[in-house]
């Protein structure tokens, strides 16, 4: 009886198919299996983004690059190299990176795979060297008190101005 | 050896003090600084006499720091729950140091990566290039700090042949090949059907992910890449640099995180364990299992994406703690999904060991003796499988797993089929420690805020993965690892295949090989590939 039992055994196997019918899903027919936590491409709002390049250190990958010219920086995100790890979302200061569930990344042209946020770059108006963007600077004056005198400096000038203003105060003129 | 841990740990100084070393402890970790004459005898005494585990060693440049390179051994001791490292400085005009290969033979291919990536010389032993292409430069040594991390010599492209066929049949298997999913290459030698002897040429595939770390990247970045180590059990490497480097800081890690960890990692165990049944019965030709096998592994792969955000690579570890947390509705699920996966691995399981088929070609094949086992220091279930008890969750408790109890199987045969029935135990166990743990899952932050890390500090930590236990080595430097190094389970496993394959018949050899679990591409993970037109042959231990 035990030896029979045995045997047929493995057919019972037949009997969990036929209870479980197909788990599979026609995808590109009918939605794909998702849990809501599922992590896609990144999205960059382009009004909110300040260009400061946290989510720039922070990338593992380096999907997020900066490419710099001479008056504009711009921020490229390649989604080829993305592993949508979401560390740029964690450590962007103003929340201009949202993610997205969107995994459907497949495209014909290679060029599809970047996106850009383009910034123009503040100018120093002492030695005209290019420094952060605008609207980093414009990031920091609202939260720290900085004079116009100096942030409009590069931070060679600006540390030249403090240097030059506090020999004029303390000495009375500046030392060459 | 049942002593005392303060008693064992005195006897350890004094066996250091006797040989002119010198000893520092910290906490679980034994930093033994030792003048490389006695290098032998101390290894001798360790492996030998306390019957220390030996996990593998490391090669340092610390030129820029002191002047010197250093070898690093680390052993562990798994009684006592004791990491060991017994290190000796090198002179760096003359590189060269004795091996401790004699006495303890798994230090083989890391002592070549050594020599091959630092140019260190060993003394008394046979020694050949491991890791480096052929064509690489003399005198360029790539983990050595003067090399840039993009450097790129121009190689020329070379083929290498297989061994000319003698009376003994020559069986080529690899590197790319249908039962293998990584570029590995195995050459059978067979009399008739059976096999007399093997051949193991691996380390094709060069990702050069240390150099990366040491160069360009930060202590945050790293995490993500050391989860790119390995494609199944990626979050045990992370978990496992997060913890080396928080041992080296001296971090203190939120409870809730370990926890967090912990749990995670019992969930890539699962699922690495359903995939190696599935992949074990597809090579015994019984596909229904392996459809089964891994229809229900995708409740699981659904879970872990619930709990991480990611099917797979899950990236929520970092230094200092994880990224996601598991609220009440997220525990209820994964409570469910575990009852429900318990139940149907059951009946299923209970079917598929039952088929004669998959009984009779698991049973009695692909052999590791003891003796075998332990001279090989492999690890994992194929350790557990051959009688050798280790599992560096009990021994070496990390993470969360001190406040969990559970078995660890044990099984004396050493054949395929222990080393499955080592893994279908573990799935059961690994559903009761995710059970225990979310139920005492204390409350929290998961996150550690603010800390730094100091310089030239040293952290290592063994994560038992389903292979086997991972081996992060770590020299904290400035903003990102001075040194980092990985040892995965197949490094040490590999090595035991010759044992198993020998005289078996050839239709089991791909089982064999998949029973070990084998994940050729962490092994690689530093390496480039070395053909130069003439045979030259990779050994596995003397005399192959």
């Amino acid at each position: 009886m035990n030896f029979i039992r045995k045997a047929v055994k493995p057919a019972e196997l037949l009997i969990i198919a036929g209870k479980t019918k197909r788990v599979t899903v026609k995808y590109p027919f009918e939605k794909p299996i998702l849990s809501p936590e599922f992590r896609g491409s990144i999205e960059i709002n382009h009004e909110k983004c300040i260009g400061c390049g946290a989510c720039v250190n922070a990338c593992p990958p380096n999907a997020l690059e900066f490419v710099e010219s001479s008056d504009k920086r711009t921020l490229r995100y390649n989604i080829g190299r993305c592993i949508f790890c979401w560390r740029c979302i964690d450590v962007c200061p103003v929340n201009a990176i949202t993610g997205t569930r969107n995994f459907e990344l497949a495209t014909n042209d290679p060029l599809d795979l970047y996106s850009y946020i383009v910034h123009s770059k503040t100018k120093c108006t002492s030695c005209s060297k290019t420094g952060e963007t605008v609207k980093m600077r414009k990031y920091i004056m609202q939260r720290s008190p900085v004079t116009e005198n100096y942030i409009n400096n590069c931070p060679d000038c600006r540390r030249e101005k403090f240097i030059n203003a506090l020999s004029v105060r303390k000495v009375g003129f500046v030392a060459k | 050896m049942l002593m005392d841990r303060n008693h064992i740990i005195q006897e350890y100084i004094s066996l250091a003090k006797s040989l002119n070393g010198n000893v520092t402890i910290d906490n679980d970790t034994l930093h033994i600084i030792i003048p490389k004459e006695s290098l032998v005898e101390i290894a001798d005494k360790l492996f030998n006499k306390y019957q220390c585990d030996f996990r593998t060693c490391i090669g340092v440049d610390e030129r820029p720091v002191n002047g010197y390179f250093s070898m690093t051994y680390v052993f562990t001791d798994n009684r006592n729950s004791l990491y060991l490292l017994i290190k000796t400085y090198i002179d760096s005009l003359n590189p060269s140091t004795p091996s401790i290969m004699k006495v303890v033979p798994a230090v083989d291919w890391c002592e070549m990566e050594a020599r091959d990536l630092l140019g260190i010389e060993f003394t008394d032993r046979e020694q050949y290039k491991l890791v480096l292409p052929p064509g690489w430069p003399d005198n360029v040594y790539p983990l050595r700090k003067e090399v840039p991390y993009n450097y790129r010599p121009l190689l020329r492209g070379t083929s290498e042949k297989i061994s000319p066929s003698t009376e003994l049949g020559v069986i080529p298997i690899g590197p790319y090949h249908p039962a293998l999913h990584e570029p590995e290459y195995f050459e059978l030698y067979v009399e008739g059907e059976r096999v007399i002897d093997v051949k193991y040429r691996g380390f094709h595939v060069h990702r050069g992910i240390e150099k990366l770390a040491e160069t360009r990247m930060t202590y945050q970045q790293v995490n993500f890449l050391a989860e790119r180590i390995c494609g199944i059990c990626g979050f045990e490497h992370s978990t496992c640099y997060a913890l080396a480097v928080e041992k080296a800081a001296k971090l203190d890690v939120p409870e809730r995180a370990q926890y967090i960890r912990s749990i995670i990692l019992e969930v890539e165990r699962i699922h690495s364990h359903l995939l190696w049944l599935g992949v074990a019965f597809h090579v015994v030709g019984y596909d229904a299992g392996f459809m089964h096998m891994w229809r229900i592994r995708e409740k699981i792969m659904y879970l872990a994406e619930l709990l991480t955000g990611s099917r797979k690579t899950y990236g929520i570890n970092l230094i200092g703690g994880v990224r996601k947390d598991i609220n009440e509705d997220k525990k209820q699920k994964t409570l469910e999904t575990l009852r429900e996966l318990e139940k149907e691995f059951r009946e299923l399981i209970e079917i598929a060991i039952n088929v004669p088929q998959v009984k009779k070609r698991l049973s009695g094949t692909g052999l590791l003796p003891k003796e075998d086992a332990v001279k090989f220091s492999v690890e994992g279930p194929v350790a557990r499988a051959s009688g050798v008890n280790k599992d560096a969750r009990r021994d070496q408790p990390y993470a969360a797993y001190k406040y969990t109890s559970f078995k660890v199987p044990v099984y004396t045969e050493g054949d395929n089929m222990a080393r499955a029935l080592v893994r279908i135990n573990e799935i059961f166990e690994s559903i009761s420690i995710i059970e225990q743990l979310l139920d005492k899952i204390p409350r929290g932050p998961i996150m550690l805020e603010d800390f730094d890390i100091p310089e030239g500090k040293i952290g290592v930590q063994v994560v038992e993965a389903p292979r086997g236990g991972d081996v992060h080595f770590v020299i904290t430097g400035h903003g990102k690892p001075y040194r980092w190094r990985v040892r995965a389970p197949t490094y040490n496993n590999i090595p035991a295949l010759k044992i198993m394959l020998k005289d078996q018949p050839l239709a089991d050899a791909p089982l064999t090989i998949a029973s070990i679990d084998p994940c050729f591409s962490c092994t690689d993970r530093i390496l480039v590939i070395r053909e130069n037109g003439k045979r030259e042959w990779l050994r596995i231990t003397t005399g192959v």
